[in-house]
């Protein structure tokens, strides 16, 4: 096939040159203006958009720059690859809090902390030992043994089940919570543990999610609390295609994670094990706009409500308000230390 | 001025991908000459910028030069991502059964080695290990292609996958440290490790990974046309790759030059271990690779299969991943996709070349020249 036509192209360059030239008024960069505090963060692969662990992070940045006048800005890294280049993006740039999300950038942080000793860091769900890098972990396990007691009382079979996202320390964290907090409500309870796969792309698999839920479900499971990010959004497929009973409920029920998924599938969830990401990086830039941030680890459990659980207009009717007083009963206990969870991540 | 001829066209391309990019982001909201301000400037700042576009470009030389030797051939070789994994991960073995006592994650010193070599026999082992691996993975579809006549696109884009599954495999069940989330495999030795170029270069920081990779790249754009068009095996490539049917009359063995260039091509993408591996990260990392061999199609395309263009084109990619990420962290609305739109509007007019010839090619400016 042979093209000739010569005038296109040209005429193309032109109106693209003319319409280039008729832009040049835009704003002023915000992005470098030494006087406000600015921060940085860099979210995870699952991005800002997962209505889950990153959805929370960027919710609580969000209100940040509402509520603090800081400047934010943010990167999707979409690939392993791209997460030290943002963050010494920001280091280079000077920010004044950069801020990584999820375990998998805990090394990578560490990295370039070291390189920035005068920038502050914070890390969500990782440890490091630097003096200028705070991280953020979170008492899973306590979060989940509430809900491992709501699932005991709840379920009609005396199996519960757990979906897993990557097979690794912290998730264990989620489901011997789970475990011991049923166990608690009734000893001859049987928890099915699976895990989605043992690399990254576990968090990002519903179609195993799904299947993982089905074949709980198969073998007797009617609540299942998943710990999995979008990998988790199958179980809640998993449990609506199980339907509903003659009484209009539900007849098996998820529990959800991280953000409050409670209004994901009405009707199916039982509740949701909230971890308040938001809340742990709103303080954290609230530490650095005051100028009294502190590196180390900042431990957010149910005492300064780092977990819990939700409960909305979606799950009320779902859970029977006297579990809620046991429940209720329990975290005070654990809160003073009455009742010890394990913690699967402790040496 | 033949030189110049080649040039021209790329340019363009260049050109007009940037015209066209500035109009959407005009529409996006934001202002093209900040945004372009922004990409450029953040790529060539002193040291920092320079230098980190200077090390995203090293795996794209390699790859570059990769898809170039393979298409000389009239090969299409779309494994480059599979060859580097293999070699990859062959580095870091050999830096782990070889490098000696190494530090884990945890900060306890660890020995995972049968013997530990010193640097000087332990470097360019590790190097030849990558190209041997590299080339090992690129020959497989060649002989493929040679022997059973099976089509080599097909063959490397299915090995990719295998590639990447068996050394996922192996990290994760064999060389990876129990407890790490991380799906890598343990440190390779300090002996194996390449200095970095800020080691020499005064003003450049040791922290920036740029590191004696690049000047591999460098050497290698030059071996590249000396083995092309300076020696007889690149003479019988050449001849394979422009008419089989004339080759193989005039006496080349077709079958032959097809192994042997895809082994080449292999050996180049596997070089982007050393980079990786040996100059960066120092351990295999899944998920390192940024679609480097994917993008070094585009690297060879617009640089006309040549090494000098490659390299040229290369630096160009660099830039353009440095400075994307600056792109998107900074300005308002715009993300850093506007850098893949960047990369696809230059493929897109490389590749309808013949509208253009067309239309240039009346005042003289193009001829038709030689692939």
């Amino acid at each position: 096939m042979k093209f000739n036509r010569p005038k296109l192209p040209a005429l193309l360059l032109c109106l693209a040159a003319l319409a280039c030239s008729s832009s040049c008024t835009g704003a002023k960069n915000e992005a470098d203006d030494p006087a406000r505090v600015r921060v940085g963060i860099v979210f995870d692969i699952g991005g800002k958009d997962d209505r889950s662990f990153n959805a929370a992070a960027f919710e609580g940045v969000k209100r940040a720059e509402r509520e603090l006048g800081v400047v934010l800005r943010d990167v999707e890294p979409g690939n392993p690859t791209s997460i030290e280049p943002a963050m010494r993006a920001f280091a280079e740039r000077g920010y004044d809090l950069v801020i990584g999300v999820g375990f998998a950038q805990a090394p990578i942080m560490e990295i370039v902390a070291k390189d920035y000793p005068h920038i502050n860091f914070a890390i969500v769900d990782g440890v490091s030992q630097l003096p200028n890098v705070a991280s953020l972990v979170f008492k899973e396990h306590q979060g989940s043994y509430l809900v491992g007691m709501i699932a005991a009382r709840t379920t009609k079979t005396g199996k519960l089940g757990f979906v897993g996202g990557m097979d690794i320390p912290l998730i264990h964290r989620f489901a011997t919570g789970y475990e011991e907090g049923a166990k608690a409500v009734n000893p001859n309870i049987s928890v099915y543990r699976n895990f989605v796969g043992v690399t990254d792309s576990a968090w990002n698999n519903p179609g195993k999610g799904k299947e993982l839920a089905l074949s709980q479900i198969g073998k007797g499971a009617d609540v299942i609390f998943t710990a999995a990010g979008n990998s988790g959004l199958g179980a809640f497929d998993a449990v609506e295609q199980a339907g509903k009973g003659a009484d209009g409920r539900a007849t098996h029920y998820v529990i959800g994670v991280d953000s409050n998924q409670n209004m994901v599938k009405p009707g199916y969830v039982l509740t949701s094990m909230v971890k308040r990401v938001d809340n742990a990086v709103y303080d954290i830039v609230n530490d650095v706009k005051n100028k009294r941030f502190q590196g180390g680890v900042h431990v957010f459990g149910l005492d300064k409500d780092g977990v819990a659980f939700s409960l909305d207009q979606y799950n009320q009717s779902l859970i029977d308000p006297s579990i809620l007083q046991e429940v209720e009963a329990a975290r005070q206990k654990i809160i003073k230390g009455e009742i010890q969870v394990t913690d699967a991540m402790a040496k | 001025m033949k030189l110049l001829r080649e040039l021209f066209f790329p340019l363009v391309a260049v050109l007009a991908a940037f015209v066209l990019g500035g109009i959407f982001v005009w529409i996006i909201g934001d202002n093209p000459f900040e945004t372009y301000r922004l990409l450029i400037g953040s790529a060539f700042s002193w040291p920092d910028g320079i230098g980190y576009t200077l090390f995203y470009a090293t795996p794209l030389i390699f790859t570059g030069l990769a898809v170039a030797v393979a298409f000389r051939c009239g090969l299409l070789n779309i494994g480059a991502e599979g060859q580097l994994y293999v070699a990859a991960f062959a580095t870091a073995w050999v830096g782990i059964k070889f490098g000696g006592t190494v530090v884990d994650v945890f900060g306890t010193p660890v020995n995972y080695s049968w013997v530990t070599l010193p640097a000087v026999l332990l470097v360019p082992l590790a190097i030849v290990t990558a190209i041997v691996a590299g080339a090992a993975w690129g020959a497989i579809p060649g002989v493929l292609k040679a022997r059973f006549g099976s089509h080599e696109v097909i063959n490397t884009i299915m090995l990719n996958f295998i590639a990447i599954a068996l050394v996922s495999y192996f990290t994760q069940y064999h060389f990876k440290q129990a407890g790490d989330p991380i799906l890598q495999t343990v440190p390779v030795g300090a002996g194996v490790h390449l200095p970095r170029l800020g080691s020499f270069i005064p003003g450049l920081p040791t922290r920036i990974p740029l590191n004696l990779a690049f000047l591999f790249a460098l050497v290698a754009c030059v071996l590249v046309y000396i083995f092309l068009w300076r020696t007889k095996w690149g003479y019988a490539i050449r001849a394979t790759g422009a008419n089989p049917t004339a080759a193989e009359y005039g006496g080349i063995s077709t079958g032959k030059q097809i192994v042997l260039a895809m082994a080449v091509s292999g050996a180049l993408a596997g070089m982007v271990a050393v980079n990786e591996v040996l100059g960066y990260r120092y351990r295999y990392y899944d998920g390192f690779s940024a679609n480097y061999g994917f993008t070094g199609i585009a690297v060879a395309l617009l640089g006309r299969n040549h090494p000098v263009g490659v390299l040229l084109s290369a630096l160009l990619f660099g830039m353009l991943i440095r400075g994307g990420i600056f792109v998107d962290a900074f300005s308002g609305k715009v993300s850093k996709d506007l850098v893949e739109v960047l990369q696809a509007i230059v493929i897109l007019f490389v590749a309808c070349e013949a509208l253009f010839r067309g239309s240039f090619g009346r005042f003289g400016l193009l001829k038709r020249s030689k692939v």
